[in-house]
């Protein structure tokens, strides 16, 4: 039994070294020289060298992409909470058809795929005048996100007991006041799954940017590092350092958020 | 009539809840599914501001266009063997993971690590890790090895393998979710029984699973069939038309080669086919799950 189990262990780390692998490669590139890695491609560099991303950092504008993706994910995100917290209060609480309806609608939605929209959605962009900036982009995450958003805070507002509200109706306060002074609070577990599932899209998508954004100065950085790569596919020890740069802000958030991660995943499984 | 005012002031603040959803579901879904509709009956080229209506043209060309039933080919070729490969390998991780294995979370965070990262950059990284990265790795082994992304028989395997790795992550959790929800009375009985692991895992563990695969499936099959930006950043649709989908073909015909009201007609065919496989799944896996 005991040598069973070792096997298992044994069989799981392979499995993860395997995993693991194809990012080992990217950061050796990122850590070495052409030279280097022309000299020896596996092995360690010799002394730490940070001068790849000293030089990507300069060439890459990797701030200003690092800000806006910062910026778009932040405010869409916010926008996502607020208003699917107010729509999944109102739906599960109003009970009546016209509820029941805006419930399914928001459900049929998920089923659209981007590319139906796609096209429709850069036009609208253009006529609005909301190309080249970040409002559209927060507009549509916003409305996509609103979504399964609701789908999450309907379900989890009715699991909350009737009882509290109506005593404090009994005491004078109004729908908002009950809103913000007892639902608000109590909606913390299904706020962070919303937050992370969404921060995480967001944060990732690269097609509605590809979309709407042609000026450099406001790319995100998936866009960015589409372009960074095509543009420096000759020097790809300095395109590797720009790769892991742009991989360090969602390791991190990943690794400080993963119980939430897990937990929304979770979630959303039981619930879609 | 107090009752009565409190309900209707109650329910006015209901409907004004709702209202910034439903705005931006309207801006972001409904107006362009709408426009999108109107398009499709049009040969717009997406540029110019006139729009001529030409009926149902587009839809007939579209069905009659060889292209199409190539790239829908690719896309579920791709798809059932993403899904398939995705939810053995969570399944299996996830039943690894589940028992009683030392460093059992670091495994689950390097098993999710690749799905934190964006579809840019590990179509980046494993362009790289297939031309370079593997084949020397294999060379020490005598192997010789080229980027199966160059090879036309190959290049959809290839994105298969870099999707797998970057999928399993999600699902793995949803059956370690699934897999704590079975009271281990059931599987410790049948094990009293006289059941093997496998006899087990067959006719207990499994049925009672039956709904996190029914999500799974469903997740990763619409997922993968919706597939797009790994495609255009590692072989945009090469070589040749191997790796084209459906997503890259509508994208390529609606901005690319000025044919929008075409490529809006092919987008709804698409959706159309994306509504029958979720319906049909749904139905497949929930009827098997009452049988079992």
């Amino acid at each position: 039994m005991k040598s069973k189990r070792m096997f298992v262990f044994i069989a799981v780390s392979i499995a993860a070294l395997i995993f693991l692998f194809p990012l080992y490669v990217a950061l050796l590139m990122a850590l070495k020289s052409a030279k280097q890695t022309f000299e020896s491609f596996y092995a360690l560099p010799p002394s730490l060298d940070l001068a790849n991303f000293v030089h990507a950092w300069d060439t890459s504008k990797f701030p200003t992409a690092f800000l806006n993706s910062v910026i778009v994910t932040t405010i869409s995100v916010a926008l996502i909470l607020i208003v699917s917290a107010l729509s999944g209060y109102a739906i599960a609480r109003g009970n009546k058809p016209l509820y029941s309806f805006f419930f399914l609608l928001f459900l049929s939605g998920m089923m659209v795929p981007f590319q139906v929209t796609m096209l429709p959605l850069y036009q609208l962009g253009k006529s609005l005048g909301l190309l080249n900036n970040h409002w559209g982009m927060m507009l549509i995450y916003g409305g996509f996100g609103v979504q399964s958003g609701v789908l999450f805070f309907t379900g989890f507002v009715r699991g909350i007991s009737r009882e509290i509200e109506e005593a404090a109706r009994i005491d004078g306060c109004s729908t908002p006041g009950i809103f913000v002074r007892i639902i608000m609070p109590l909606l913390k577990p299904v706020t962070a799954t919303v937050l992370v599932l969404n921060a995480l899209y967001i944060w990732n998508d690269f097609l509605l940017p590809l979309l709407y954004l042609q000026k450099k100065e406001y790319r995100t950085i998936p866009l960015q590092q589409y372009f960074f790569f095509g543009q420096y596919s000759s020097d790809l020890n300095l395109a590797f350092a720009y790769a892991v740069m742009g991989l360090i802000p969602i390791i991190i958030f990943f690794l400080f958020m993963q119980r939430f991660i897990v937990k929304g995943i979770a979630a959303g499984a039981i619930k879609g | 009539m107090v009752n009565l005012r409190r309900t209707i002031r109650r329910e006015m603040w209901y409907i004004l809840f709702l209202v910034p959803g439903v705005l931006l579901f309207t801006f972001a879904v409904i107006v362009p599914f709408a426009t999108g509709i109107r398009y499709s009956f049009t040969n717009w080229d997406g540029i110019s501001r006139k729009l001529t209506y030409i009926g149902w043209d587009n839809y007939v060309n579209a069905l009659q266009d060889p292209d199409l039933w190539t790239v829908l080919g690719n896309t579920f070729k791709y798809a059932i063997m993403l899904t398939l490969l995705v939810n053995a390998i969570s399944l299996l991780f996830a039943l690894l993971l589940d028992s009683y294995l030392p460093l059992r979370n670091l495994f689950r965070t390097i098993f999710f690590l690749p799905s934190v990262i964006s579809v840019v950059l590990a179509g980046f990284i494993w362009s790289y890790n297939y031309s370079q990265g593997f084949p020397r790795l294999l060379s020490y082994l005598g192997l010789d090895m080229t980027s199966p992304l160059g090879n036309p028989d190959h290049a959809l395997i290839g994105l298969v393998i870099i999707a797998v790795w970057q999928g399993v992550g999600a699902p793995m959790i949803i059956y370690i979710a699934g897999l704590q929800g079975i009271p281990s009375e059931l599987t410790e009985s049948a094990r009293i029984d006289g059941a093997g692991p496998f006899r087990v895992f067959r006719s207990v563990t499994l049925p009672l699973l039956a709904p996190s695969v029914t999500i799974n499936m469903l997740l990763v099959l619409t997922g993968s069939l919706k597939v797009f930006d790994l495609v255009l950043v590692t072989t945009n649709g090469g070589p040749g038309f191997a790796t084209e989908v459906i997503a890259t073909f509508i994208y390529k015909n609606a901005f690319n080669s000025y044919k929008a009201g075409y490529g809006m007609a092919l987008s709804l065919i698409f959706f159309v086919i994306l509504v029958i496989v979720t319906v049909v799944q749904v139905s497949i896996f929930r009827k098997r799950e009452v049988e079992m």
